[in-house]
């Protein structure tokens, strides 16, 4: 839409200000992250820098297996996104294009849970992992977040498959092709918007999950990013550049997922991905 | 499969789980609804639980959905630096929870915390209080954190939500004379309905969920002030190892869930929908 010049310089205006408050946290965690622990008497909380150093990167290198904590967040997040992908497509697809027993029943039951929060779980998961035998695994997180978040894929995927044109499916099968062939070479890739927005969301909640990787996981060495934090809980006053570094290295990965996907996201969104 | 064990067996077992007094290592001993009488008459911290994620629905919905709605409209406008405005708005919602409540509970910092320094610099000296460890403001700074963190979630949505708007009506409606904030109220915020419920949706399901955020800042802290249902079955189930109240607060917080679901269903059918 049109919008006068004078307006225009008013919009700028309001938004650099906003963002530049938006932006005082993140800016504030890498400031710190870069202040080398020599300099006491942080300005304006630490936003306020005189010297930079990569110190406190060195220490955290040199005092946590970060990458092995990468390590294990890449595994557990990168399962469950393979898996609720695809679970979440075959299931989707046959109910967009199947004939199944009580089909809206099942359907119906994915809504209910999707509302389900981990919190709300999380005393029965922990007693499900303890009995089988995964608390300390990577599945232990693997298949719970798998199931957690499979509602969310099957309801994005169907609405967007049911949107497809039906024809050229018809089409494949008059020659002979299987309904696995189907899905697999004409479904799923004409499905990039809606898969874009099922994976990011699969990852974000994964790699920044919490509370059952807390119960889940003991051994440090298994833990994923996200704990690592809590293990420089005690260095908050004493050495607040450790902190901080850690906090900076964990949102990286984050940012660069984000930076690739962004692209589908909005698109993916407002094109069918979730359109009723 | 997994979808049944982990999801359906978990929250059949929590109910079971909730008849029982249960330290998660001896025998159960059966109490009937004990748990749920204590809870109800005798259990203020299950109160104050309440009444957080009340002010948390509240507080946090409606200034995201008024902020967002107004920088979506902004943006979405072809301004110079769009592409930047929107990634900075958006980066706190994927960046983890742990990170953000570990950087702000920084900022809140009485003690060269960015908002105490802010506060001595330009003589405002009430942003000196500490507004985590007092009874009366935690909750309430724990909710500014949550805004911070998903206003550009709630700017994304109505950015794909806006697409949907045919730019004729805009157009026509500017030949007529509206003032573009006329426009946005009388004709685009009407528009949005679906966007504007899906978010309502969301923020209770987010309410419903927040953990992390209370953990890093307060820890439910100071005397259950900033409680929320997730942190309380946390501390009760893992810290206090009293299961068997855990779960019958993870029912109370099951059926608040499933209710929710029963009013999506009503209000926006079987899918998120963004556009009509």
């Amino acid at each position: 839409m049109k919008v006068g010049r004078r307006y225009r310089v008013l919009d700028l205006a309001f938004l650099t200000l906003l963002t530049v408050v938006w932006l005082i946290p993140l800016a504030m965690m890498v400031a710190i992250s870069v202040t080398p622990s020599s300099q006491r008497g942080l300005k304006f909380g630490g936003l306020l820098i005189s010297g930079v150093s990569a110190e406190n990167y060195a220490h955290v290198f040199r005092d946590t297996p970060v990458l092995l904590h990468l390590f294990n967040s890449i595994v557990i997040t990168g399962a469950s996104v393979a898996l609720v992908v695809a679970a979440g497509s075959l299931a989707a697809y046959a109910f967009a294009r199947m004939r199944l027993f009580a089909k809206e029943f099942w359907f119906y039951l994915l809504i209910v849970t999707l509302m389900l929060p981990i919190p709300a779980l999380v005393v029965p998961i922990f007693r499900l992992n303890k009995d089988l035998g995964l608390l300390n695994s990577y599945f232990g997180l693997i298949l719970p977040y798998t199931a957690l978040g499979a509602p969310f894929a099957i309801i994005i995927l169907r609405s967007f498959f049911e949107s497809l044109p039906k024809e050229v499916e018809e089409a494949a099968l008059l020659e002979g092709a299987s309904r696995f062939a189907i899905y697999w070479r004409i479904v799923m890739p004409m499905s990039w918007p809606a898969l874009s927005v099922v994976i990011i969301f699969q990852f974000l909640t994964s790699f920044n999950e919490f509370i059952l990787a807390l119960v889940t996981i003991d051994k440090t060495e298994l833990k994923p990013l996200t704990l690592v934090p809590l293990l420089y809980a005690d260095a908050f006053i004493s050495h607040p550049g450790d902190l901080f570094a850690v906090l900076t290295i964990i949102t990286v990965p984050v940012i660069v997922v984000y930076v690739l996907m962004q692209r589908f996201l909005i698109s993916g969104l407002a094109g069918g991905g979730a359109r009723a | 499969m997994l979808f049944v064990v982990f999801v359906l067996y978990a929250a059949l077992y929590t109910i079971y789980a909730g008849f029982f007094e249960w330290d998660g290592i001896n025998d159960k001993v059966f109490v009937g609804v004990q748990n749920y009488i204590e809870m109800f008459t005798t259990d203020h911290a299950f109160f104050l639980s309440l009444r957080n994620s009340l002010y948390w629905t509240i507080f946090t919905i409606f200034p995201q959905m008024f902020l967002g709605f107004t920088l979506a409209y902004l943006l979405n406008s072809h301004i110079p630096g769009g592409t930047l405005f929107r990634a900075i708005f958006y980066v706190p919602a994927i960046v983890s929870p742990v990170v953000v409540g570990t950087v702000w509970q920084r900022i809140y910092n009485p003690f060269g915390g960015f908002l105490s320094d802010l506060g001595f610099a330009i003589g405002w000296r009430f942003l000196q209080q500490p507004f985590l460890t007092d009874f009366h403001t935690a909750i309430f700074a724990v909710i500014v954190v949550n805004v911070w963190q998903w206003t550009g979630f709630s700017m994304v949505l109505y950015l794909a939500g806006l697409q949907g708007v045919p730019s004729e009506i805009i157009e026509a409606a500017q030949l007529e004379g509206a003032h573009r904030w006329q426009i946005a109220r009388k004709i685009v915020w009407p528009m949005l309905r679906h966007v504007h419920l899906t978010l309502i949706l969301l923020g209770v399901i987010g309410t419903l969920q927040t953990f992390p955020l209370i953990y890093t800042l307060t820890h439910g802290g100071p005397n259950h002030a900033t409680e929320m249902l997730p942190n309380y079955i946390f501390q009760e189930a893992f810290r206090l190892q009293s299961m068997g109240y855990a779960s019958a607060l993870s029912v109370v917080l099951l059926v608040l869930c499933l209710g929710l679901s029963v009013v999506q269903v009503k209000f926006l059918g079987a899918r998120f929908a963004l556009n009509q």
